[in-house]
């Protein structure tokens, strides 16, 4: 596997007194990506929607190499700052990628600005969780084992500052609000925005299981189980992930007719 | 123990056949399969007479030795023709078949059959793979990804896409779901420490075949090892035995009829392909590995009088744990139909009635 994110360059937007930082590349329609509880990782999977999309990786405001955020209160602030960075990018309308905890950003940032969203792709989203659910901490090994269905095959994860970790995890349990969320499930029969849910077969951070709720919840939207991943689907089987999720941004519903060709011998 | 009549259609050649594999089709008469068809249901009445709890197929090409190359056309009719065993789908070869097409037809039939469906999932023996074109060195990845996908397919409420590596669907929500929820019994088949892996992450039965009771008990150990290890105990009718047994009225006789068993191998084939065969494909018992069988002779475990095949029942029980035994009376190949049928009254009437309580 190659090294992610060659051509990702490291930009910054002021928004909300926020200095965000971002990584970009790629041509195309634009495409936001929200990040998990970790905080902004590239993958392989960056790479390739660059090759389709001029992709935005947000590192939201609190996560990673920024300062503390002991502004934001809840997820929706937090959508909604990351809808004004978007614009201060000039992004009037984006694709939009959640990924876990940003999954959950991601849905709040589509009901606040479903104009601005034309699809939706939930990378394990962690907005509907069994009660008791946490995200993955501790060493990189303990990460790997929780992230990875086969951690094996992947490089190892780079090990986080203490600091890092302790300001992000406070703001994590700040933000990501309840197991099941009623303030945000109660919405989410409006959510008319083209709406891919992903699961990896092997998720060990929140049950595959938990992707039927949302078809059960959100009018449109679809499921797709990535076989033999687990929670980190872009690491694991980026080609896979990407192909599901290049198709439905560009096809949205009609993602579901095939364009494979079967041909073998013209 | 439970005990399973494997059937296999008994085709009887008018004349002699030959000997390698494929067989070509033109040496088939179309009479002595219907013959062989008719025959069948006719001695799996008496076999669900005598109190067999399942009747077993497989899938099997190319030739006549074993006449069921699509095992759910067998098992539906054989499960319209009878009204109390239990049809024993062993099974589809899932590698080479459409996972969520197996999925449809094992929830069909199990509904059409009122419940009365056992199955079992397979990667399917070496040779097979040339029938479809598929290549041995994937037949392993895609026999796991696809018996995951049947799982799926039978358990998920809401449509879903499947973006695998060796199969991709963007609309799956089957009608049917099977009627024994959430799933028939289902088996997963083979000694390998990846079947076994399989089984034992899906809380799925374990079958095993024709080893010696040493060698599969290996496999058997090993499954309830990873059943522990995923913090389950599976019963004994969890693990099946799949096995030949020659059976006659005293040792002597059986030891007799052993000896002239016709020791060739069930189809040969040309060497090149068999050396190519055995090169893509790569087997093992519990992750010791052992040679891939491409048309050799399956041993026959079970020997002897009544009392002798008792006792190699009880030890079957004790060595590899099987609570189910799934039986060829007589070799599968043979269309010699009166021996098969003595030793099947034999088994009905003097060991049957003698293994239920082991």
């Amino acid at each position: 596997m190659s090294a992610p994110a060659a051509d990702f360059q490291e930009g910054h937007v002021e928004t909300d007194g926020f200095r965000i930082r971002y990584m970009q590349a790629g041509q195309g329609a634009p495409l936001v990506h929200l990040h998990g509880a970790g905080g902004l990782r590239l993958t392989p999977a960056h790479d390739l929607l660059a090759q389709r999309f001029r992709v935005v990786a947000f590192e939201m405001p609190g996560f990673g190499l920024s300062p503390e955020n002991t502004k934001t209160r809840s997820m929706p602030e937090l959508a909604s700052t990351m809808a004004r960075a978007a614009q201060a990018l000039g992004l009037d309308t984006f694709n939009l990628m959640g990924t876990s905890f940003g999954g959950k950003t991601a849905l709040w940032l589509a009901l606040q600005a479903p104009q601005r969203v034309p699809a939706l792709v939930l990378e394990a989203p962690a907005a509907i969780r069994p009660e008791g659910t946490e995200p993955p901490s501790g060493t990189p090994e303990e990460m790997a084992r929780r992230l990875y269905a086969h951690p094996e095959r992947l490089p190892a994860l780079p090990a986080v500052d203490p600091a890092v970790r302790a300001k992000t995890q406070a703001l994590v349990q700040r933000l990501r609000g309840p197991a099941r969320d009623a303030d945000l499930e109660g919405k989410l029969s409006t959510l008319a925005t083209p709406t891919l849910v992903l699961f990896g077969t092997l998720d060990r951070v929140i049950p595959p299981a938990m992707g039927r709720i949302y078809k059960d919840l959100i009018p449109g939207c679809h499921l797709v189980f990535v076989y033999d991943a687990g929670h980190s689907i872009g690491a694991e089987r980026p080609q896979a992930f990407v192909e599901v999720a290049g198709d439905f941004f560009e096809r949205h519903e009609a993602f579901v007719v095939s364009r494979a060709e079967t041909v073998i011998h013209p | 123990m439970k005990v399973s009549f494997f059937e296999t259609a008994r085709y009887r050649a008018p004349q002699a056949l030959p000997s390698e594999w494929p067989v070509p089709s033109g040496a088939y008469d179309p009479e002595a399969g219907a013959r062989a068809y008719r025959d069948m249901i006719a001695r799996l009445e008496y076999v669900e007479e005598l109190g067999f709890d399942w009747v077993s197929v497989s899938e099997h090409h190319y030739s006549p030795r074993i006449l069921t190359p699509a095992p759910i056309v067998s098992a539906s009719f054989i499960a319209a023709h009878l009204k109390k065993i239990k049809i024993a789908l062993l099974g589809p070869i899932v590698p080479q078949s459409n996972p969520v097409r197996v999925a449809e037809e094992i929830a069909m039939l199990d509904t059409l059959a009122q419940g009365r469906l056992v199955v079992g999932l397979l990667r399917g023996t070496t040779n097979e793979y040339l029938t479809y074109d598929l290549n041995p060195s994937e037949a392993r990845e895609r026999t796991d990804e696809g018996m995951e996908l049947i799982l799926r397919a039978w358990a998920e409420p809401q449509p879903f896409g499947w973006q695998g590596r060796h199969f991709q669907y963007r609309t799956v929500s089957i009608w049917p779901r099977p009627l024994q929820q959430p799933h028939p019994p289902t088996y997963a088949l083979g000694t390998s420490r990846e079947s076994c892996d399989f089984a034992a992450r899906n809380h799925l039965g374990c079958g095993v075949s024709y080893g010696s009771f040493e060698s599969v008990g290996r496999a058997t150990r090993y499954y309830r090892e990873q059943c522990a290890h995923y913090g389950w105990t599976p019963t004994p009718e969890q693990i099946v035995y799949r096995a030949n047994m020659l059976l006659a009225e005293t040792d002597d006789e059986a030891e007799a009829q052993f000896r002239q068993l016709p020791n060739q191998r069930p189809f040969t084939m040309r060497p090149g392909v068999t050396d190519a065969l055995n090169k893509l494909d790569s087997r093992n018992i519990a992750g010791q590995s052992r040679a891939p069988i491409v048309g050799g002779a399956l041993p026959t475990t079970f020997v002897g009088g009544p009392d002798t095949v008792v006792e190699q029942v009880r030890r079957c029980r004790d060595e590899v744990g099987a609570g189910v035994l799934d039986l060829s009376l007589h070799p599968p190949g043979s269309g010699d139909l009166d021996p098969l049928m003595r030793a099947l009254d034999l088994f009905g009437t003097k060991v049957l009635p003698r293994i239920r309580d082991i």
